[in-house]
């Protein structure tokens, strides 16, 4: 490490509070990840791939015929409403609660309750995911960072779409100064809320000169692993595409300011397809 | 050296699979501690059942299946999966389930047995009002503690309800209480110094959140959820930037007076905003005999005006957009709300905003669906000519 505040590529064997991570580890590990994300992607039921419509529940929503907010072939008329922080779906066969963060199969369809409470949103999703399954970069040794999180400079929330394209209340967690490219950049980290619980990530959402070409054009995210006494592990083999690179029935999250990486960051998720090409100006840098 | 029939080598070498039926001690290998829990599998008829387990409160798993030495415990309900290798007395695997933003995964590992029960100390008992210490400020709880037939157990309660049954283990005064029910995943862990409790809640496989709790007085701790914020629509909705030209174009500009006028809140850089550039086009040339005005704000990239502007031209040629496009800012959510600071909450690209003749902010409808949508693409815009259509309507 070049300084007990600054951050490090973890090349090789680091100490985290006494244990031994060597960086192959944090390797298999990452690569496991991979793994269960690109088969989560292609074959579950609430796979961003089979994402149809993303939409509030606001005061109330129909689904089902063809003038229903979500017009779903072949289903009649259900009502989703939320009351009291509690999500439900009303049709003719009845009335049953739609728990926040998990799916639920309606018939051919599956139904997913985002958000937090008060701001619930739903995404429909088609019988199987389609599209294309996501391509990474090879895995890149120097592109793995230890070190610890600054403050940020003001406490508190800002609502930020999160990797879903759901809006969620993000807490500024602080930040990280990480040498990318002959130069210190400093990324603001957020921590993201889940849907219907307490847990919640740490998340970077940046942007660097691959987005347009060769990565997605909006960005990508990537999480700040813990890993005890205040070090974090930030491994950007591990970045991913916001959902709106699936499908559009995702918004796609606005850029974090100052969250630009100058450099070309070649690791983590690929995109292929759509958008324009990166902004001249962005690829000189 | 003799040589034995491979068939007979196969049936000497075959052995039945480990069985699983019994107790097991359970953990969940969480990144701050380990989270213990129960289970439970017995044989039924010719397969398996089984049970997890807090404390004394045990949920059935939806199934239980076996195949060599892999078992996969079922919990349908939650669309998860514990999935183990048995091995002797040992199980390893994971926990796993589908998440809304991709799969959650957690390593497990059990012992043949049962936890052992221990109960709380009396100092510890009761209702407590704790605080939790978060990234963005303090939050309140209410935890509460008791002695069960399978000791030390309680609740944790939040603004918005309580957590369900926790139950675990105590050693002096430190206590760690678990609730695992094959979706949430939480452990409370905590010590007793003279009044006060301090620890750590635990949530999922990394978040980890300090508290601090001291005896509940009886008075409210908890408070309702906190108020949502709405949109301002009382005023005219203003905006001034400038165009590909460099000239300077607002909301006065004569050709918006008295019009119905959508705002398109875009980037170059936003696939979904491409998806939207040609119904919004479409809708110009429907609509603008009738009294409509579409004006693009551009919120761009590298925040230099002719790298922005040639990437805004190559937008507008690409779609052979007829209505201004402005170049509004830099494309963070900060910066596009201290331009325009009647547009509160906004945080996705694109968003369009609806206004009347009046110029008041009527209707702000944030992302697009895509035709790849299809029946969500076609309804969607339907919506918006009926919008476009009132606002014509209406003086």
């Amino acid at each position: 490490m070049r300084s007990a505040r600054g951050w490090c590529i973890a090349l090789a064997a680091v100490v985290y509070g006494g244990s031994p991570l060597v960086g192959q580890q944090a390797g298999a590990a990452a690569a496991h990840e991979r793994t269960e994300y690109v088969a989560w992607l292609t074959g579950a039921p609430n796979s961003p791939l089979a994402a149809i419509a993303q939409q509030p529940i606001g005061p109330g929503m129909r689904l089902g015929p063809a003038d229903s907010d979500v017009p779903l072939e072949g289903v009649d008329e259900h009502r989703v409403r939320e009351q009291a922080g509690a999500v439900s779906l009303e049709g003719p066969g009845g009335r049953r609660l739609l728990p926040r963060g998990r799916p639920v199969t309606f018939g051919r369809y599956t139904l997913s309750v985002g958000g937090p409470t008060g701001r619930s949103v739903l995404t429909v999703f088609g019988a199987s995911p389609g599209g294309k399954p996501p391509e990474h970069y090879p895995r890149d040794p120097r592109a793995v960072f230890v070190g610890p999180l600054a403050p940020p400079a003001r406490s508190g929330t800002v609502r930020v779409l999160a990797v879903d394209g759901v809006e969620v209340e993000a807490a500024e967690a602080g930040s990280v100064a990480v040498p990318i490219g002959g130069t210190s950049v400093r990324l603001t980290v957020r921590r993201i809320p889940t849907a219907g619980g307490e847990e919640s990530e740490l998340e970077i959402f940046f942007r660097d000169a691959t987005n347009g070409d060769g990565t997605y054009p909006a960005g990508r995210f990537v999480s700040l692993l813990p890993q005890g006494a205040g070090m974090y592990l930030l491994d950007f083999n591990r970045a991913r595409n916001p959902f709106c690179a699936y499908s559009s029935a995702y918004p796609c999250p606005a850029p974090w300011r100052g969250n630009t990486i100058a450099a070309p960051l070649r690791a983590g998720e690929r995109y292929a397809g759509g958008g324009l090409a990166a902004p001249a100006g962005l690829e000189a840098r | 050296m003799r040589w034995t029939p491979l068939l007979l080598a196969g049936l000497l070498g075959a052995s039945s699979p480990p069985s699983p039926a019994g107790e097991w001690k359970a953990v969940l290998d969480l990144a701050g501690g380990e989270l213990r829990f129960g289970l439970r599998m017995e044989r039924n008829g010719g397969g398996l059942r089984g049970a997890l387990c807090n404390g004394a409160k045990c949920d059935q798993l939806s199934a239980v299946r076996q195949r060599g030495d892999s078992l996969v415990l079922e919990m349908a309900d939650y669309a998860a999966t514990i999935g183990v290798v048995i091995k002797g007395d040992s199980l390893t695997g994971v926990y796993r389930n589908v998440g809304n933003r991709g799969p959650r995964v957690i390593p497990l590992r059990a012992s043949r047995g049962r936890w052992p029960a221990a109960r709380g100390p009396e100092t510890l008992l009761g209702r407590w009002d704790a605080t939790y210490l978060q990234d963005w400020g303090t939050s309140p709880r209410v935890f509460q503690f008791r002695n069960g037939p399978a000791g030390l157990e309680g609740t944790v309660i939040s603004n918005t309800g309580d957590y369900g049954h926790f139950a675990g283990q105590v050693a002096g005064d430190s206590f760690a209480l678990a609730h695992f029910d094959g979706s949430f995943v939480y452990l409370l862990t905590g010590v007793l110094r003279g009044d006060t409790l301090r620890g750590v809640f635990h949530a999922g496989l990394r978040t980890q959140t300090p508290w601090i709790a001291v005896r509940s007085t009886g008075a409210p701790h908890l408070k309702p959820p906190a108020e949502i914020t709405q949109a301002d629509t009382a005023a005219p909705f203003r905006f001034s930037f400038p165009d590909l030209d460099g000239k300077i174009v607002s909301e006065r500009d004569p050709r918006f007076r008295g019009k119905v006028v959508l705002v398109d809140i875009f980037g170059t850089w936003c696939p979904t905003c491409h998806d939207a550039a040609p119904a919004l086009v479409r809708l110009y040339r429907r609509y603008h005999g009738q009294g409509l005005e579409i004006v693009g704000l551009a919120y761009e990239v590298t925040g230099d005006p002719d790298v922005d502007r040639r990437q805004v031209r190559r937008y507008r040629a690409k779609f052979d957009i007829p209505f201004p496009l402005l170049l509004a800012g830099i494309n963070d959510t900060d910066a596009a709300a201290a331009t325009l600071p009647q547009l509160r909450g906004f945080t996705s690209f694109p968003t369009s905003i609806f206004l009347g003749r009046d110029g008041k902010v009527r209707r702000v409808h944030a992302g697009f669906y895509g035709p790849a949508t299809g029946a969500q693409h076609e309804r969607l815009l339907r919506d918006f000519e009926r919008e476009i259509e009132r606002l014509l309507l209406s003086r």
